[in-house]
């Protein structure tokens, strides 16, 4: 049940003494706030805000590091009633040409008034940017403070657009979710039930970056809304320390985590077999599994490194979601110990018919697949074929989606918003399947292949090209290339090797690689690509990109460019 | 060089699959993107191994792994010796 009229009436009601964020650096560098103290900073940044022209319904943009003054800018910017969006930090190895035309990008698509750099920001990554005549680019600094009764003055915010988030992209052209104060509220309402959340005894531990929504929405505004402590420490030093996620739990019983699939085999391939022990996770109520496909066999990793830890059965969750709807659409049953449910279906029969026959556990030509869980409250979607129409269980098509935290639309892009929405459904763009309730995500649907009137998954072929051992994994991408000979698509993969001189060799491995590929799902292949590590283009959030890959190919490969 | 500035250059040849790539200890790694930040966290384990220290989170920076001889000056300014 939603208690509050907006995001900040339910940060104003937190107890004060409460510690609120603790940003955890080392065992020797930590600082921790109360709420009240956090409410204290808020307001000075608010002040600052106000100061330089921001009032309600202003756009700020937020390019500071992760941490306690990011986060009360962030605050500060809606105690005004204007309209927050964080925007990922540079790194050493960004081009700044790149990060200016991106930062641009959205500041213009925002029209953003102000746009907030903490003191060291490099000049030359903003140096010539131009930010527009209406924005002003601002330093973070002090302020003196503003009175409660003068920034409680904005009342009945529920309906007005809380924050923007911005969707991963390869391109400065990301695409700015808004989402109302009304429909975060009732999502963090959601999860707090799922999640069973207790204020008085859980704790939160993150190292998710602030501009992705479960670093965000799960690590920021649901502590933040039911007064939950949350411990935190940066995306960056985590990646280069990836064992201290287990030091910060095991020091401050915390209970619950969100991760993206890779972290559930980053972290114990980092962590000596040696150290483990000396961790205790047996505070760790759950850690909830989402933001990529989630997969059995990493959550089995994670759970048998760290067994003796303390780490519960059934600790290790998943959930399925999409900024578009603020964060979550799905979660697991937290209280089944042994985990997300699992299915295995007939692969072939899958590919064909997109139907799944369910076989017995690890039989020959099966396809596993874990469950995202249930729908939470107030949720409905459809599972539909190319055409629209309405699919059973069991069947697989695109997921839409309907519920009371669905967002505003894409900012100042109309056009945009109609795209995804058609009569009141939003378009996920994700394929799925209903079994027992359950939701089973398989893929995006513009990555779907279909050859010959079959529907080949790119994820299935991918991960047979990844076992090749002279593929380096996780870096293959698999897709379709209309052939109008044919009439159809047909298969290619590009894939990189685990070092430069095995491409001596590519005949003999693009020959095994097809050989496998057709062996264990009955389709060939048209071309494998063999490339040099790195070869690969990422997107922002460090996953191989489809679309810019294939541009990429096509330049190196004109013949792939055929009408 | 050192054996220990030998052995991180072959390990992180190793880790960025390019054997025969030729890196000294003055050659940009990390504002090249030879390494990247999943390897980072390699790379600090591997450095702590070679000088027996412990190399506190917050005490290092990307910019402060870009070379070898870095990574070694850096070990030697903020390591901590193993318990």
């Amino acid at each position: 049940m939603v208690r509050y009229r907006d995001l900040i009436e339910a940060l104003e009601a937190a107890p004060g003494e409460r510690p609120f964020v603790t940003s955890w650096v080392n065992e020797d560098e930590q600082e921790t706030v109360t709420f009240a103290e956090f409410r204290r900073r808020a307001r000075l940044q608010a002040e600052m805000l106000r100061a330089h022209g921001v009032t309600g319904g202003d756009r700020v943009i937020i390019i500071v590091p992760q941490g306690i003054p990011a986060m009360t800018i962030f605050v500060g910017t809606m105690m005004l009633g204007a309209v927050p969006a964080f925007i990922a930090y540079p790194n050493e190895k960004v081009e700044p040409s790149k990060y200016r035309f991106g930062v641009a990008g959205v500041t213009a698509n925002l029209s953003a008034k102000v746009v907030v750099v903490d003191e060291q920001f490099p000049d030359e990554i903003l140096g010539h940017v131009s930010l527009g005549e209406h924005t002003r680019l601002l330093r973070t600094g002090s302020g003196s403070g503003l009175g409660r009764e003068e920034l409680l003055a904005a009342p009945g915010q529920c309906g007005r657009v809380a924050f923007i988030q911005h969707s991963a992209g390869t391109t400065g052209l990301q695409k700015g979710v808004a989402l109302t104060h009304a429909a975060v509220l009732r999502q963090l309402a959601h999860l707090s039930q799922g999640l069973k959340i207790d204020s008085a005894t859980d704790r939160i531990y993150s190292w998710l970056p602030l501009y992705h929504d479960m670093g965000l929405i799960g690590c920021f505004m649901l502590p933040m809304a039911y007064h939950v402590p949350v411990v935190m420490q940066s995306p960056l030093d985590w990646v280069m320390h990836p064992e201290t996620m287990l030091q910060v739990i095991s020091e401050h019983k915390c209970t619950l985590a969100w991760l993206p699939n890779f972290a559930f085999q980053f972290v114990p391939r980092r962590t000596r077999p040696s150290r483990r022990e000396q961790y205790d996770l047996s505070s760790v109520r759950v850690i909830i599994n989402s933001a990529e496909p989630v997969r059995t066999s990493s959550m089995q990793e994670f759970q048998t490194a760290f067994a003796a830890t303390g780490l519960k059965a059934g600790a290790l969750q998943s959930s399925y979601g999409t900024a578009e709807n603020v964060l979550a659409i799905t979660l697991s049953d937290i209280d089944r110990p042994s985990g997300p449910s699992r299915i295995w279906a007939n692969g072939k029969e899958f590919r064909s018919s997109h139907h799944v026959v369910p076989v017995a556990e690890g039989s020959v030509g099966s396809v596993c697949f874990t469950s995202s869980g249930r729908l939470l409250p107030n949720h409905e979607i459809r599972i539909v074929s190319d055409t629209g129409a309405p699919l059973g269980e069991g069947q697989a098509g695109e997921i839409l989606l309907k519920s009371d935290c669905l967002f505003d639309g894409y900012y100042n892009r109309a056009d945009l918003t109609a795209k995804a929405m058609v009569d009141g459904w939003y378009c996920t763009g994700d394929l799925g399947f209903c079994v027992d309730d359950e939701l089973y995500v398989v893929g995006r649907k513009k990555d779907l292949i279909i050859v010959g009137g079959e529907n080949i998954y790119p994820h299935d072929i991918e991960e047979i090209a990844a076992s090749h051992q002279a593929v380096h994994d996780g870096r293959v991408i698999a897709m379709g290339v209309y052939n109008p000979d044919l009439g159809t698509e047909e298969i290619i993969i590009v894939a990189e090797v685990e070092s430069e001189d095995l491409l001596a060799n590519a005949d003999e491995i693009e020959r095994e690689i097809r050989g496998q590929v057709t062996a264990a799902l009955g389709v060939s292949v048209a071309t494998v690509f063999l490339k040099p590590p790195k070869w690969i283009v990422k997107s922002t959030a460090g996953k191989p990109a489809r679309s810019a890959t294939f541009e990429k190919l096509r330049k190196e490969h004109p013949e792939l460019n055929v009408d | 060089m050192t054996e220990e500035a030998k052995q991180m250059i072959e390990y992180i040849l190793r880790r960025i699959r390019k054997p025969t790539l030729v890196i000294d200890e003055n050659t940009s790694l990390v504002s090249s993107g030879l390494v990247d930040s999943m390897a980072l966290g390699d790379v600090v384990l591997t450095l702590e191994d070679l000088t027996n220290t412990r190399i506190s989170p917050g005490a290092v920076k990307p910019k402060d792994l870009d070379t070898v001889a870095k990574m070694f000056a850096t070990a030697q300014r903020v390591g901590k010796p193993r318990k």
